[in-house]
């Protein structure tokens, strides 16, 4: 069953189209990446989802119900934590997590005190005095610590230094040991790829690219780089399936498509081959391709 | 300094509205008051009665002492010179610190900041547009007093004055933007000043002629255009005190502002509780908790304006048996009012009625300043229905009004309910005040309907507000046509105890008020939420 169920979702605001013709599935008990570069569409998506902004067209399912119309309803299955967390300046961090656990319909007692420690968060302090990084803190402890079968987190780790963000990855983990859905929207593409089951991939409004990591990196090309103990015949450059090759003397390198492998290798293997690297694509180089890409869904030769 | 003529016009550019509006609603009153003073003198027979009047100490409290009234110039200093300056004052802190403390407070002056921008470039740019809109101000009070027929050397330092005035209550807002890292508190504080120095003049210019608490008006700075005595013997050298005070305040504030972290304000952010108490803990009294301050700040500043005025009233009833002819004029502002501290109480509670809508608008608008600044988008995803946070904004927005118009209603007759010993006076002035209330529950209405459906046009009701208070405060005084005066929410209503109560205009002007509430909630809960 799908926690999250998206098709053909159009918003406009104005003459401005942010979303145009976006599909999305989240699969219940799945950890789902949502990687797009600013202004790709991804907090109107998250938006549309909690009812905050109407579709003009498509249809979108949460939970089950019209993220419209059952909006208060479905709001107590799940749990939100903005891109940008802007907190009350006279309400104190303890009182906002209170809050919102309490208008979400109840909060786990252990579980807030446990985070607060694991989030070295201070919660007697004002909102008006936390840095970006503990406004997020706070909504984050609100939020993971509701009972909740959803989490929508729109680049929940913007703020957070790197020893948060670790302790960040390590509360997801376990959440979804706990069979809990996450829709993680972000750039930090390390983070998609350490946390993510899936990934759909978003430009322009619309979902470009969706699949598991594997899937998504069998689309992709290997970088390999190999040095030679004789010089590299210039013909290794044309083989098909190799992209972008340089060959200086004894060295080679190139993108090779993954089926094209195969073939390169065994003619690598008769020029004496000193070292050998390949390396597989990082999400960083999958987002790059996407970004690149131009109206005409051309991808970069 | 560096970046300060790009600050300087970036901050013109985005306040150019508020202050032009605040600007030609205030420059048009005083030529409009000049060119009506035949209209006004004339009823009452001759200046001599005008003199009586205008000694008297309740108007001497409202309106200041008047030093010259056989002219329309120095007249219209003293009906709507103080007033006006006062209202200007306004006008400045809220310009200033909505430039300095409100672009702090959201993180805007961090951005410029970290560009090629002196340290008190932000804080001089707001000063100087304050003191500009000030300024334009003065040109067009002694362009329009000019163009009204008046002396040129007394226009100019009326101009002068109400240019000067207002300008000390830059400086002020300049402090205390410094002083407090909100900007919330930092217009309450400035806002609190201004009440202060005119509730200090109205002390002083009530007492007797020759009473050493006259001189206290001198510590007013609102009272000091007046002083300047324009279309009089002019005293030049007043408009010194005004001049020094608002350079040693902007000094003050400059010499703050490098003391303090950018962000932070000078009075500590104190720690506070761990865990929310349980009366925070729903939509409702979040709200409530967030319209604390700035409705008592309204309760206690109502409460003492109407223990002042009532306390004037008895005055009045051997200022009537002077001067009879008087009535005429104090029942055109207060209908035709049989006793004269009926028609003063009616006159007032006219003007408080609207000020009581003032406070409904600014209660209920909260919710787009919640929307603007993303706090709304955080209840919003929790369980809590659109329908059911609008509605915790429109009853407090409601329920403090109604309550702020029977506490100003019920604190005006209480004096004179003490000196008779009878409660009637105070039961009377309460219900003239309750029934005018329905009229601020109808402006709330139009509130509410235009951030339902057209939330870009919500400064429409401002325009409401607007027109009425000039309509109660100077619309009888000016002779304009019956009709054009009672076009406002309130003048359906009946004025108590002068007219009689009739309940069917009460009814259906609460009745049309909970229509449109119902409509704007009902638009609010369909139309997209505006998000930061």
């Amino acid at each position: 069953m799908a926690v999250i169920e998206i098709h053909d979702l159009v918003k406009r605001f104005g003459s401005t189209v942010a979303l145009d013709g976006l599909d999305l599935t989240v699969a219940a008990g799945e950890v789902h990446g949502f990687l797009g570069p600013n202004g790709a569409g991804k907090s109107t998506t998250i938006r549309v989802l909690l009812g905050l902004l109407r579709a003009d067209s498509g249809t979108a399912r949460l939970l089950g119900g019209d993220p419209w119309a059952d909006a208060a309803q479905l709001h107590r299955r799940l749990a939100y934590v903005p891109g940008d967390v802007n907190l009350w300046p006279g309400l104190t961090g303890g009182e906002v997590i209170d809050l919102l656990g309490r208008l979400r319909g109840g909060l786990d007692e252990r579980r807030r005190a446990e985070l607060l420690e694991r989030f070295d968060l201070d919660p007697t302090r004002r909102g008006s005095t936390y840095s970006k990084g503990n406004r997020q803190k706070v909504a984050l402890v609100a939020a993971l610590a509701s009972d909740v079968e959803l989490l929508l987190l729109d680049e929940p780790t913007a703020g957070l230094d790197p020893l948060m963000e670790a302790q960040f990855r390590e509360v997801v983990r376990e959440d979804r040991v706990d069979g809990r859905a996450v829709l993680l929207s972000s750039h930090i593409l390390s983070e998609v790829e350490r946390l993510c089951d899936r990934v759909s991939i978003i430009r322009a409004g619309r979902v470009v690219e969706s699949g598991t990591l594997a899937e998504l990196r069998h689309l992709t090309r290997t970088q390999v780089r190999a040095e030679f103990a004789s010089p590299v015949p210039a013909a290794l450059a044309a083989l098909p399936g190799v992209h972008d090759a340089v060959v200086h003397d004894r060295t080679f390198s190139a993108q090779v498509e993954d089926a094209a492998l195969g073939d390169l290798l065994s003619r690598l293997a008769p020029l004496g081959v000193r070292s050998l690297t390949s390396t597989p694509p990082t999400l960083e180089e999958l987002f790059l391709r996407h970004y690149d890409r131009t109206g005409t869904g051309t991808t970069r030769p | 300094m560096t970046g300060l003529g790009t600050l300087a016009r970036l901050a013109l550019r985005r306040n150019r509205w508020f202050y032009l509006a605040w600007i030609l609603g205030m420059a048009a009153v005083a030529p409009a008051t000049a060119a009506a003073y035949e209209t006004i003198v004339g009823p009452l027979g001759g200046t001599g009665a005008l003199d009586l009047l205008a000694g008297n100490p309740t108007m001497r409290a409202m309106l200041g002492p008047p030093y010259d009234l056989t002219s329309p110039g120095p007249f219209t200093v003293w009906r709507v010179g103080t007033f006006m300056a006062t209202v200007a004052g306004i006008m400045a802190v809220l310009g200033v610190v909505r430039v300095s403390r409100a672009d702090e407070e959201e993180g805007r002056t961090e951005l410029l900041r970290s560009g090629v921008v002196g340290r008190h470039a932000p804080l001089t740019a707001a000063v100087l547009v304050g003191l500009a809109a000030c300024a334009v101000l003065g040109l067009l009070v002694a362009a329009g007093m000019v163009a009204a027929g008046e002396p040129v050397q007394g226009s100019v330092a009326f101009g002068a004055g109400s240019a000067l005035v207002p300008a000390v209550f830059v400086g002020v807002g300049a402090v205390t933007a410094q002083v407090t890292s909100s900007a919330r508190a930092a217009r309450g504080l400035g806002l609190a000043v201004l009440g202060a120095a005119y509730l200090l003049r109205a002390v002083a210019d009530a007492a007797p002629d020759g009473s050493a608490t006259r001189a206290l008006a001198w510590l007013s700075p609102v009272q000091w255009m007046a002083l300047v005595h324009p279309y009089g013997d002019e005293r030049w050298w007043v408009l010194l005190l005004p001049a020094t005070l608002t350079a040693l305040l902007v000094a003050a504030a400059f010499a703050l502002e490098a003391r303090r972290d950018h962000g932070a304000g000078l009075w500590a952010v104190r720690a506070g509780r761990d865990r929310a108490a349980p009366s925070l803990l729903s939509v409702g009294g979040l709200v409530r908790r967030l319209q604390r301050g700035s409705l008592l700040g309204w309760l206690v500043g109502l409460g003492v304006f109407a223990l002042g005025m009532g306390s004037l009233s008895g005055s009045f009833d051997t200022m009537l048996e002077q001067i009879p002819v008087l009535e005429t004029m104090l029942r055109r502002l207060g209908q035709g009012a049989e006793q004269l501290v009926d028609a003063f109480f009616v006159a007032l509670l006219g003007v408080v009625a609207v000020l009581v809508a003032v406070l409904a608008v600014q209660l209920w608008q909260r919710l787009a300043a919640e929307e603007h600044r993303g706090h709304a988008e955080l209840l919003l995803a929790t369980a809590v229905p659109r329908a059911r946070l609008a509605t915790a904004y429109l009853v407090v927005a409601a329920v403090g009004s109604t309550a702020a118009s029977a506490l100003f209603g019920a604190l005006l007759g209480l004096p004179e309910s003490l000196s008779q010993g009878d409660v009637a006076p105070m039961l009377g002035s309460l219900g003239g005040a309750l029934v005018l209330a329905p009229g601020a529950l109808l402006v709330l209405g139009i509130a509410v309907l235009l951030h339902g459906w057209l939330p870009r046009l919500a400064w429409l009701v401002w325009a409401v507000v607007g027109w009425s208070l000039f309509m109660v405060w100077v619309g009888s005084l000016l002779g304009l046509p019956d009709w054009l005066v009672r076009l406002t929410p309130w003048a359906v209503l009946p004025a108590l105890p002068v007219e009689e109560m009739d309940w069917a205009p009460v009814l259906s002007v609460t009745a049309a008020a909970l229509v449109l509430m119902a409509l704007g909630v009902w638009g609010y809960s369909r139309r997209d939420l505006r998000l930061p």
